[in-house]
C-alpha cells in the first residue's frame, strides 16, 4: 500500500472516530488511565528507590558501618544508688584499631563519638548531636564544606574548642549572618562549653534522609555540630547522661559509631567475617554493636525494585489487557453499525484487506491516541509531583516506550478480529443491512 | 451500425444451497448487452432480479455458466479480482444512495477512485466536475446528512461516474424518491445515456422502465420477455 492511501485511511479514520466523540472518547479512556498508570506508577517507585539508593550511595558502597548499640536490660549493671542506673557498652577505641590492624583490606577506620546537647548562640537555642570524630570525617562521608574549613589534626591534637555545623544548623542558629569565627555554646548535662565556629559543612544526604540518623529515643536529628574526638572526651566524656526517661541513667558509650572504609565494594564482602571476630574477640558473647553494609542494602534495594517493576508490569499489563477489550468491544459494535459503509466500499471496489487495513488503523487511532494522552498525563502529574511538591518523581525512558508499545500491541492484537470480521461480510448482505 | 457487446450472459444459472433444499434463483439465462444501450430488468419479485442484479455488479458469483463483462469472464474470479471489477468498470447507483456518511460529496465521489489507488490530489478537479455536472456544484463540501434524498442520489450518479465504468449499475435509483426528484434523476440518466454511456437499471417501476430502449422481464429465474423499442430512440439520437 502506497503512503498517501495510507495517509487518507488515517484521515478517514479520524473521520470516523470524530463522528462519535463520546464514544471514541470513552474508548480512549480505558488506555489512557492503563497508560497514565504505568508511567505514574513506575515514576513514583523509581523516585522512592533512587532516593534510597542515593541514602545508601552517601554512606559509601566500599564502607562499612558499625555502630553501638544497647544490650538488653539483663545485661545493665547496676551502680551506686537505687535511682542511679549506669550501662558501660559499645565500642572501644580499641576495637577501632584492631579492626585496623587485623581486618585485611582495610583503607581507613574513622572513629565518631555522637551525643545529645544543645547548641546556642545567643538568644537562639536548638537541639543538636554533638559529633566528636577525626579531621578525614568530609572525604569519608562525601560530604563538602560550605565555608570554612573542616577540623584539622592540630586542633585534634590541642583539643581546641573548634566546631564545625551543619548548614541547616548554621541557617537555624545564625538566620543569615555570617557564623564563621563566631562563638557558640555547647551545653550538656554537666557542662557548657564556648566553641568557635570555624566551618560549614553540607553532608552529601540531608539529615532528614537518612534513616539512621537518629538519637537514643528515636528522633531524627540533622543539625550536626563537628568537635575534635579529643576535645569531646576531654570536655564532656563519654558519660552520657538522659534523665528524660525518670530516673537518671548514665551510658558510658566511648564511640558510638566506626566507620570502616575499604578499598572496594567487593573486599566488603570478604572482609565481614573477620570484622566481626574482630569485635566479638573482647566480648564474650555480649551483642553491643551492629554492623550496617550498604552495599547489602544497596543490593537488596536493587532487588526489591527490580520485584516492584515487574509485579508494576503485570498490573499494567492487566489494565491494559482490559481496556483493550473494551477497545475490541467498541470497535465490533462499530462495525455492526457500519455494515452498510462496508458493503459499499466492497461495491466501489474494496478488497478485503482494505477493510481490514481501515478498521485495524482505526482500532490503532483509538489505542496511540489513548496512549498520547496517558503519556502526557503522566508526565505531566510526574513534573507536577516531582517540581511543585518536591517528592522525587522518575519518568524512566522504557516505561514511556514499554506503555506506548503495549498500547500499539493491544490495538493491533484486539483491532485485528474486529477488522477481520468486517473484511469478511458478505457484501451483498453489508449493503442490504440498513 | 453494429454495437459491440459489452456483456454477455450465456446459460447462466445460480443455485442457492440452504442445506435441506437448493433454491434455483436463475434457470439458465442468456443475452447481450450493447455498448451505449439503455437496459431496464423487471420482475416480480421472486423472479431472480436481485440474483442477477448482484450477479451484473460482481458481487456474486454464477453457480452455472459464462458473464463476459468486457473481454474477461467474471464467472470464475475471485474476491479480489471482482473488487477490482466492481472498482474499475461498474458504476454502482442504490436505492439508498449509500453514500459514507463521515465523507463530503467531493471525497464521495472520489471512493471508487480511492480503491483504485488514485490520490484524490491527483483526481480533485475530475470529481468536481462530476459534482458540477449533476449539479451540486455549491454543495462540494457537504456531508450526506445535509443533504436531501435528490442531492444524494445526484452525488451517488457522479459517483458511478468517477472511474469512467463500461456500466452504470442502477438498482431502484429513485425507489425512495417523490416523483419530481425521480423525474430529475431519470433525466439525468437520459443525458448520460445521450453521452453514449451505458445503462442498466434494475426495477418493478414501469415509468422508470419507460425511459429505457429495452425491457428484460424476468419470471421464475428465466427471461419471460425481452422488448426492444429502441428503434425509435436511436434515430431520435
Amino acid at each position: 500500500m502506497r503512503g498517501s492511501s495510507l495517509i487518507q485511511i488515517v484521515q478517514v479514520g479520524f473521520k470516523s472516530l470524530r463522528l462519535h466523540k463520546l464514544r471514541s472518547g470513552l474508548t480512549m479512556l480505558g488506555m489512557i488511565i492503563g497508560v497514565w498508570a504505568v508511567i505514574v506508577l513506575v515514576a513514583i517507585g523509581e523516585g522512592a528507590s533512587h532516593d534510597a539508593q542515593e541514602a545508601i550511595k552517601a554512606l559509601g558502597a566500599q564502607n562499612v558501618i558499625i555502630r553501638s548499640v544497647k544490650p538488653m536490660s539483663d545485661k545493665v549493671q547496676l551502680q551506686g544508688s537505687d535511682m542511679e542506673w549506669e550501662t558501660i557498652y559499645g565500642l572501644k577505641n580499641s576495637d577501632a584499631s584492631r579492626i585496623s590492624k587485623t581486618v585485611p583490606g582495610v583503607i581507613k577506620v574513622l572513629p565518631v563519638l555522637t551525643q545529645r546537647k544543645n547548641i546556642t548562640h545567643g538568644k537562639r537555642d536548638v537541639d543538636c548531636q554533638l559529633i566528636g570524630t577525626y579531621p578525614y570525617y568530609p572525604q569519608f562521608t562525601q560530604s563538602k564544606m560550605v565555608a570554612g574549613t573542616f577540623l584539622n589534626e592540630i586542633e585534634e591534637a590541642r583539643k581546641e574548642n573548634s566546631c564545625v555545623l551543619t548548614l541547616e544548623l548554621a541557617e537555624k542558629l545564625f538566620a543569615g549572618h555570617n557564623p564563621l569565627m563566631e562563638k557558640v555554646v555547647i551545653r550538656g548535662f554537666e557542662s557548657a562549653q564556648v566553641f568557635r565556629v570555624k566551618g560549614i559543612i553540607q553532608e552529601r544526604v540531608e539529615g532528614a534522609k537518612l534513616p539512621q540518623q537518629k538519637d537514643a529515643l528515636g528522633r531524627t536529628i540533622s543539625a550536626n555540630v563537628f568537635i575534635p574526638l579529643s576535645t569531646f572526651k576531654a570536655l564532656f566524656g563519654i558519660k552520657n547522661i538522659d534523665r528524660s526517661v525518670g530516673s537518671l541513667s548514665v551510658e558510658r558509650v566511648e564511640l558510638s559509631e566506626i566507620r570502616v572504609e575499604f578499598g572496594s565494594a567487593d573486599e566488603v564482602m570478604e572482609a565481614l567475617p573477620l570484622l566481626r571476630e574482630a569485635l566479638d574477640k573482647t566480648r564474650r558473647g555480649k551483642v553491643d554493636y551492629e554492623i550496617q553494609v550498604p552495599i547489602n542494602e544497596l543490593n537488596a534495594l536493587k532487588a526489591q525494585k527490580a520485584r516492584d517493576t515487574r509485579m508494576l508490569m503485570y498490573i499494567a499489563c492487566i489494565s491494559l489487557l482490559v481496556g483493550g477489550i473494551g477497545i475490541m468491544n467498541i470497535m465490533l459494535a462499530t462495525v455492526t453499525e457500519r455494515t452498510q459503509e462496508i458493503g459499499v466500499r466492497r461495491a466501489m471496489g474494496a478488497t478485503q484487506k482494505d477493510i481490514t487495513v481501515q478498521f485495524l488503523i482505526e482500532t490503532l487511532i483509538l489505542c496511540l491516541l489513548g496512549g498520547s494522552i496517558g503519556v502526557c498525563g503522566g508526565w505531566g502529574f510526574a513534573w507536577v509531583r516531582h517540581h511543585l511538591l518536591h517528592t522525587t518523581t522518575i519518568v524512566t525512558e522504557w516505561s514511556v516506550l514499554a506503555a506506548f508499545g503495549l498500547s500499539v500491541t493491544v490495538g493491533l492484537v484486539f483491532g485485528l478480529y474486529p477488522a477481520r470480521r468486517a473484511a469478511l461480510l458478505d457484501p451483498i448482505e453489508a449493503l442490504r443491512h440498513a | 451500425m453494429a454495437k459491440r457487446s459489452i456483456i454477455q450472459i450465456k446459460d447462466l444459472k445460480k443455485v442457492y444451497d440452504l442445506g435441506a433444499f437448493k433454491v434455483q434463483a436463475l434457470k439458465g439465462l442468456n443475452f447481450d448487452i450493447e455498448e451505449g444501450s439503455y437496459t431496464a430488468i423487471m420482475g416480480p419479485s421472486g423472479s431472480g432480479k436481485s440474483t442477477l442484479l448482484n450477479i451484473l455488479g460482481c458481487l456474486d458469483r454464477p453457480s452455472n455458466g459464462a458473464y463476459i463483462l468486457g473481454d474477461d469472464d467474471v464467472a470464475h474470479m475471485d474476491d479480489k479480482e471482482l473488487s477490482g471489477v466492481r472498482g474499475s468498470r461498474i458504476g454502482f447507483i442504490f436505492q439508498s444512495y449509500n453514500l459514507i456518511q463521515q465523507l463530503n460529496v467531493v471525497e464521495n465521489i472520489h471512493v471508487p477512485l480511492f480503491y483504485q489507488g488514485k490520490d484524490i490530489s491527483d483526481h480533485y478537479d475530475h470529481c468536481v466536475k462530476l459534482a458540477e455536472k449533476v449539479g451540486l456544484a455549491d454543495r462540494l463540501d457537504h456531508r450526506p446528512m445535509q443533504l436531501s434524498g435528490g442531492q444524494q442520489q445526484r452525488v451517488a450518479v457522479a459517483r458511478s461516474l468517477v472511474n469512467e465504468p463500461l456500466m452504470l449499475l442502477a438498482d431502484e435509483p429513485t425507489g425512495n424518491l417523490d416523483s419530481t426528484t425521480e423525474q430529475e434523476i431519470l433525466d439525468i440518466l437520459d443525458e448520460l445515456h445521450g453521452e453514449g454511456r451505458t445503462l442498466v437499471i434494475v426495477t418493478h417501476d414501469d415509468a422508470v422502465a419507460e425511459r429505457a430502449e429495452r425491457v428484460i422481464h424476468l419470471k421464475d429465474g428465466l427471461v419471460d420477455q425481452d422488448i426492444r423499442k429502441g428503434a425509435a430512440k436511436a434515430v431520435a439520437n
